[in-house]
């Protein structure tokens, strides 16, 4: 009974929790554009506009609800829906801290160990791309079509060069569990760097980071919305709150992208030299060692926004033969490179 | 009765029969989709949580992908597939593989009825590491039998791609 009450509360913490910093994301896109264009940016609702957020959310709930005659109804209301059910679902496998002692109970700071740890996050992230099909092909729109079929190609191709840098790391840690990688990574090595995985897999970093834009159709890879090209995509047909699942579906993606990252490449919970864990008491090093993630995760967060507005978009077959000539071989050979050493060393 | 294994064999079966039934070629491949989701979750019901994961993020996530981007290239939207389905040679193709595949089925469940207690599932099973030492070490030849057929079946995809053969 107590385990089930404990995983409840986790489920709806972390579920509330996700969606709180989407919400704010969305405000932050805008406020860094604005920085980085130097200009203002919503400025008007609340201080520093900080009730954009809310008034956005108020203007897509209460607009009127419009199914163009000419789309395929239930492939257009299923569209997004299948793409943001798995959004909010992949955070469930990603750590948010190490472990708080209540009572005597420990509790760890994630909503589900499982051994399969991020292939759970590979697979569930592979399905919100059906959101986009559907969406794209029920709107019975050339352009949207258009962007469903980039949206395919391009998760197709991306795929394989983040689970092949996935699975250098695996290499590395001996692990699928988000939580056992998390905890390898404290302490140094070679005597100076911090045992992170940044510093381990230095290629895989970049290769995971280059997909997992791609994956999540960011910019520079925002191909199936390109609204210079094809208005803006797959979502063109949409309005009201089903447009604002499509939105919000891909905020909480990058939630959950910045979370795996954190994870996996930079520490975790843990501080470079020094291990908090020991000073602090079971529930304060609990709340610090979430807000240490959080800090983390924020700076990756704002990464997006910042690439966002920094970079301009490829053209269509300078994303395909990036992924295909590009990543992939610089994948394999990470994955050449790091089971050599392990070979040599181990 | 196993209640969990009723409500997931049913919906594989129906969907797969919409699957085949369908009148439009992407709610037909949205049925395959639930075919592969119905099947990892029969695979999570057996204890082998690594499969169920490789079923939907291969099959789901790669293959049936690959499947809808061929469709979506080729088809227009609003274009049926009843031409296709009431083509009669790839009906009889149709029926004599799905023969052969329920004999296969029929081979496999073989001495299925000796069975007679649940053996309880080893200690770490369907576990990534189990994996391994299977692939790895009890079927290595079997395993680099399978992926030189793969390799066959690329360089064969490969030289057929290529403008003049």
């Amino acid at each position: 009974m107590d385990d089930w009450l404990i995983a409840i509360i986790k489920v709806v913490c972390i579920w509330v929790w996700v969606l709180l910093i989407a919400v704010v994301m969305t405000w932050v896109e805008r406020r860094g554009a604005g920085l980085i264009q130097d200009r203002p940016g919503p400025n008007r609702a609340g201080p520093w506009g900080l009730f954009q957020p809310l008034a956005d959310g108020i203007k897509l709930f209460t607009k009127e609800e419009i199914i163009p005659t000419k789309a395929r109804k239930i492939l257009y209301i299923l569209g997004p829906l299948l793409f943001s059910l798995p959004a909010f679902s992949a955070y469930a496998v990603v750590p948010f801290g190490d472990k708080i002692i209540l009572g005597g109970k420990e509790i760890i700071l994630q909503v589900s160990d499982v051994n399969i740890g991020f292939l759970f996050i590979l697979a569930i992230g592979s399905m919100g791309v059906y959101g986009v099909i559907l969406g794209g092909w029920g709107s019975t729109n050339k352009y949207s079509i258009l962007g469903g079929l980039r949206s395919t190609a391009q998760m197709v191709s991306y795929e394989v060069p983040l689970g092949l840098a996935l699975l250098a790391i695996v290499f590395v840690y001996g692990t699928f569990s988000l939580r056992d990688i998390s905890l390898a990574q404290q302490g140094t090595f070679l005597g100076f760097l911090p045992n992170w995985g940044i510093f381990k897999q230095p290629l895989g970093f970049i290769l995971f980071i280059v997909a997992a834009y791609a994956e999540a159709n960011r910019v520079p890879f925002d191909l199936p919305e390109a609204e210079s090209e094809i208005v803006s995509g797959y979502h063109t047909e949409y309005g009201s709150m089903r447009l604002g699942l499509y939105l919000f579906g891909e905020y909480v993606n990058l939630v959950t992208i910045s979370g795996v990252i954190v994870a996996l490449y930079f520490g975790s919970w843990h501080m470079p030299y020094i291990d908090l864990g020991a000073y602090l008491g079971p529930i304060s090093w609990g709340i610090v060692s979430f807000c240490i993630f959080f800090l983390k995760v924020s700076f990756f967060l704002w990464m997006f926004v910042w690439v966002r507005w920094t970079l301009p978009r490829f053209r269509y077959d300078q994303v395909m033969g990036l992924g295909w000539r590009g990543l992939i071989p610089l994948a394999l050979f990470n994955i050449f490179i790091t089971a050599l050493f392990i070979q040599l060393t181990v | 009765m196993d209640l969990y294994f009723w409500v997931f064999a049913s919906m594989s079966v129906l969907a797969g029969l919409f699957t085949i039934a369908a009148r439009d070629a992407l709610p037909s491949a949205m049925g395959l989709l639930t075919v592969f989701i119905a099947l990892a979750s029969l695979y999570l019901h057996l204890h082998a949580p690594l499969l169920a994961i490789f079923q939907v993020a291969i099959y789901a996530g790669a293959i049936l992908i690959l499947i809808v981007f061929v469709m979506m290239l080729l088809m227009a939207p609003g274009e049926r597939l009843s031409a296709i389905q009431a083509n009669v040679s790839y009906r009889g193709s149709g029926a004599l593989l799905g023969l052969c595949l329920i004999g296969l089925v029929a081979v496999g469940t073989k001495g299925v009825s000796n069975i007679v207690s649940m053996k309880g599932v080893p200690e770490g099973f369907g576990n990534p590491s189990m994996f391994g030492d299977l692939f790895f070490r009890d079927f290595l030849l079997h395993f680099e039998v399978v992926s030189v057929l793969l390799l066959v079946a690329l360089i064969g995809g490969i030289y057929l791609c290529k403008k003049k053969l």
